[in-house]
């Protein structure tokens, strides 16, 4: 292994860690923030501190994590995302790049679990190591090139979108919840929540009337919280990955902490919810991000299959790779039709995006490794 | 920009309702065409499109872990013999539904006709509606004081056209009108955003362009393929492939003949850790036309095919073809002389087997099939434990070990490639290693094996005509093209209104209307500019109204 290959490698660790403690900060942060009923949060000193460091923390993080994927590329000779290792580096990369623009400054609470969306990513192409080395011809093409980078790309896009995705399915039913609660409390609170979603940044105040804020300041923060049910928030989400991890790598001590991991930030998520954007920022966060990415993925599919036609004549053969990223293609269209149809806004979409984000996952880990087909050799 | 669809009522074909009988309400047995009617709405429905689009993801979901027979066919077969897979019961399930061939099944068939019938009748309406709406000029507002976006500006001098005339400038990349309000007042309509609609129309209409170039393309394709060694030529006849696949409108008289030669095969490998992986492997070939034109030489490399007369040329692999020799023990007279074509298993061991004589089943004179097998090591030696150990792909020091079987039925005569046949050890009449050059004596002197000291190479060639690309790419250009404004532009309608002592600009935002409140200052920082005035102050009733307006979850903003 060249100096340059080690260097990048050493550079991707410390990455890591800068992300982790990024990640610890932001939820500090959080814990250390208080939500009026108004929505309005107030952070305090220590929170507002230790905001600040976080948010250092992530954009170090993200300096040397682009040093660690333009070392690779000068150790490799090549794009640095050839394979499936320096795929989930990109990818990891670019989904905090992206955050760093587009969620840092209007959501930071936000941030932790987008983060913890990277590492996951960077855990599992740790899993996947593979020296830097040259393709084989095949995987030299000037297609292929502006095909993995679209798709990386894309996909990184798609992760924000999930997350966005995942937690305003969250709130959005903490938020229903209390307001039917409070409706059948019978007080006047209870119409005016019905009505009103609860306001969500700073800038926004005032809306209720002075003597309903003081039940509703006292009602609402915790109320979120309580109002859904905190085992299901670990438990689903280590279900869900411990499975596909036992299934994809069938390496049991490796699941268990991955799903651990994720059990963790489901928890999180739990002890989050007040402080989360109101929903439908959420779902407009979700819905932004996917039509970004949306073009972006169909531009790559089309790229592939110009590369396809290239190497193999054919572009496409309805190999196991191409009919994944063929579902993923479809659901995302679907989620799109389905914010336009009546009877399908709002929740409903947002599990379809769900859907497509699982097709996504699947298609990328487990096609690649389990599954045979063309694109197989280009993947482990 | 809901529901596109206009309301039920206004449809041409909704005559079901208008056909029932008059008198008493009876349960009705719809009739064949209002059944047509009814189905004909029910696919308009967007509903159904969003159905139609998860039943294709079902559909392609289960192709992508159900091994797909034209693309691994021997996994399907270890999967109906239940070797491998969920078992033979759940393979002969998976047979009657088509399961290993979803993208020939009819059902996957029917499932596109459905989507493009739904899209069609998606589209008329649309497209019907959208020339409509950008021939019409943008429409007057009413009531623009009750808008959530509105502004007013003290009045600049002027009559009211030179007042409007101040504002055109900012609004010209919009589409406009003058026109009077109900109240009488001078007003400027501005409209944009019908990218939107346009965008979103050409995306769904590529796909069609995109349905009849895969189509056509199939149907006058042709793809052949042929393993062929170094020096030898083939000619692109109906029979000149070893294996072939062509379109249905495939005109056989389109092959013309033409004579390719293999000048030469070069492989190179990588070096290091790598040293077993190709680098780059080249196909030196030369084409005779038929019609007397002169011969051309060209390389075909992997990612760089050639394209030659019609014809699109592709390297697709690659081997070793040692010439082997068999001579008779007596007299030296040749038996058996041949470039036998390896090929590799994951082990780096390269293997053929061979047909050398079919033998008879005369009961005169029987004789029994004789067939020959080999192993080629390029580089390698036995390491201690008997495994092998190999020291690179290239031919440093090559060897051959020969096993020469000999049977009444080696199934030699059945119509089997001779490469998947498997013959028994007790077959075998003699083995022996041989080296380039070298002439061994088999089974006791009766036969000479040899092999040549040049070891040749063989390539694997792919030849294909694919016609209609260019419609492909045209549709997939239409579908990106669209596809972005249908997703990036906004529809927005803004007005003027000049009164006797203030002019009034206004706005609505059809979609990202949380965006539009910033748009929304910029242009009434520049109206003011253009009108030489500044806003006057809101009045206290409008915070409530000016600040963010809500978004329902789900409306595209
Ligand atoms: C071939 C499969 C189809 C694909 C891949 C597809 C994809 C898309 C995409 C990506 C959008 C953009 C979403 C947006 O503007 O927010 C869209 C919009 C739309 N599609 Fe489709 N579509 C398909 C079939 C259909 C069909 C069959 C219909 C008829 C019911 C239809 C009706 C619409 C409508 C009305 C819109 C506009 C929605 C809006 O502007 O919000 N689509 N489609």
């Amino acid at each position: 292994m060249t100096t340059t290959a080690a260097l990048s490698n050493t550079l991707f660790n410390v990455a890591f860690g800068l992300y982790l403690v990024a990640m610890i900060a932001a939820f500090f942060r959080l814990a250390f923030t208080r939500v009026r009923a108004d929505g309005v949060q107030a952070s305090t000193t220590a929170g507002q501190r230790v905001g600040l460091v976080g948010t250092a923390l992530v954009g170090a993080g993200f300096l040397v994590h682009l040093g660690s994927v333009v070392t690779r590329a000068m150790a490799a000779g090549r794009v640095p995302w050839g394979n499936m290792y320096e795929y989930g580096s990109a990818i990891a990369l670019v989904v905090v790049g992206a955050a760093l623009v587009l969620v840092q400054r209007r959501y930071p609470h936000l941030m932790g679990f987008i983060i913890a969306g990277a590492l996951l990513m960077m855990t599992t192409s740790l899993l996947l190591f593979t020296e830097a080395g040259p393709l084989v011809p095949a995987l030299e093409s000037y297609w292929l090139q502006i095909h993995v980078s679209a798709m990386m790309f894309s996909s990184s896009v798609f992760i924000i979108a999930f997350v966005a995705t995942a937690l305003y399915l969250v709130k959005d039913r903490a938020e229903r919840k209390v307001a039917m609660s409070t409706a059948f409390g019978g007080s006047t609170v209870g119409a005016a929540q019905v009505t009103a979603p609860p306001a969500g940044e700073s800038d926004i105040v005032g809306r209720v009337a002075g003597d309903d804020l003081e039940e509703a300041e006292f009602a609402s923060p915790t109320a979120q919280r309580d109002a859904l049910n905190p085992l299901l928030f670990p438990v689903i989400p280590f279900v869900v990955v411990l499975t596909f991890v036992l299934l994809v790598w069938r390496a049991p001590l490796a699941a268990m902490i991955a799903a651990s991991a994720v059990a963790l930030i489901g928890s999180g998520v739990w002890y989050a919810i007040p402080h989360l954007p109101p929903a439908a920022k959420l779902d407009n966060l979700a819905y932004r991000t996917t039509a970004f990415a949306f073009p972006l993925i169909t531009f790559g599919i089309m790229c592939g299959a110009i590369w396809a036609e290239e190497a193999w004549g054919r572009y496409w053969g309805w190999d196991p790779k191409e009919t994944g990223s063929f579902v993923t293609w479809t659901l995302y269209a679907a989620y799109l039709h389905s914010r336009s149809t009546h009877g399908w806004r709002g929740r409903r979409a947002a599990w379809v995006g769900v859907v497509a984000f699982a097709a996504l996952m699947i298609t990328y880990y487990a096609v690649n490794l389990f599954v045979v087909g063309l694109h197989s050799y280009a993947g482990v | 920009m809901t529901d596109t669809l206009p309301p039920q009522a206004d449809l041409p074909d909704g005559s079901a309702a208008a056909s029932r009988p008059p008198g008493p309400r009876l349960p009705l047995i719809p009739g064949p065409i209002e059944t047509a009617g009814l189905l004909w709405r029910r696919l308009r429905r967007m509903s159904t499109a969003l159905m139609l689009l998860f039943g294709l993801s079902v559909a392609t979901l289960l192709a992508t872990f159900i091994p797909q027979e034209p693309v691994i066919a021997s996994t399907v077969r270890l999967w109906r013999d239940g070797t491998e897979g969920p078992g033979e019961t759940v393979a002969r399930v998976f047979d009657a539904l088509s399961l290993f061939d979803v993208f020939g099944s009819w059902w996957f068939a029917a499932l596109t006709v459905l989507l493009f019938v739904s899209l069609t009748g998606c589209l008329i309406p649309r497209w019907r509606a959208f020339a409509r709406n950008v021939r019409r000029p943008a429409a007057r507002g009413g009531n623009l004081g009750r808008l959530t976006h509105h502004v007013t500006f003290d009045r600049p001098d002027g009559d009211d056209a030179a007042v409007l005339d101040r504002v055109d400038r900012v609004f010209r990349l919009y589409r406009t009108q003058r026109v009077t309000s109900r109240g009488g007042q001078a007003q400027l309509a501005v409209e944009r955003g019908h990218w939107r609609e346009l965008g979103s129309l050409v995306f769904h209409t590529s796909f069609y362009l995109l349905l009849i170039g895969v189509t056509l393309g199939a149907a006058f394709s042709f793809t052949g393929q042929i393993d062929i060694v170094e020096g030898r030529s083939f000619a692109d006849t109906p029979l000149g492939y070893q294996s072939q696949t062509a379109g249905r409108l495939w005109d056989t008289d389109r092959h013309d003949a033409r004579v390719t030669t293999i000048e030469d095969f070069e492989v190179t490998y990588l070096d290091g850790d790598n040293s077993f992986v190709a680098d780059e492997f080249v196909s030196t070939v030369t084409f005779t036309p038929t019609d007397g034109g002169e011969p051309v030489t060209r390389e075909i490399r992997v990612n760089h095919p050639t394209h030659f007369e019609g014809l699109t040329y592709y390297q697709r692999a690659f081997g070793f073809a040692p010439r082997i020799t068999l001579r008779s023990g007596l007299d030296g007279g040749e038996l058996y002389s041949t470039n036998l074509i390896l090929r590799t298993d994951a082990n780096g061991l390269w293997t053929a087997r061979d047909k050398i004589s079919q033998g008879s089943s005369d009961p005169d004179r029987p004789l029994p099939q004789i067939g020959i097998e080999v192993f080629f090591l390029p580089d390698a030696e036995f390491g201690p434990d008997g495994g092998i150990v190999f020291n690179s792909p290239e031919p440093n020091d090559p060897r051959l070990l020969v096993t020469i079987y000999s049977a009444d039925d080696l199934g030699l005569d059945r119509p089997v490639p001779v490469s998947q046949l498997s013959w028994p050890q007790s077959a075998i009449i003699d083995q022996a290693m041989i080296t380039p050059g070298q002439s061994v004596p088999f089974a006791s002197g009766l036969f000479q094996v040899e092999m040549d000291t040049d070891i040749a190479m063989w390539t694997g060639l792919q030849v294909s005509h694919q016609p209609y690309r260019w419609l492909l790419l045209t549709a997939a250009s239409l579908t990106l093209m669209g596809l972005v404004p249908s997703l990036y532009a906004y529809r927005r309608r803004l007005w003027v209104e000049v009164h006797d002592d203030h002019v009034v600009l206004a706005g609505v935002a059809q979609h990202r209307k949380s965006q539009f409140v910033e748009e929304f200052d910029t242009l009434t920082g520049r109206v003011g500019d253009a009108l030489g005035t500044r806003p006057r102050p809101a009045p206290v009733a409008s915070p409530t109204q000016t600040s963010t307006p809500r978004q329902t979850p789900g409306s595209p903003a």
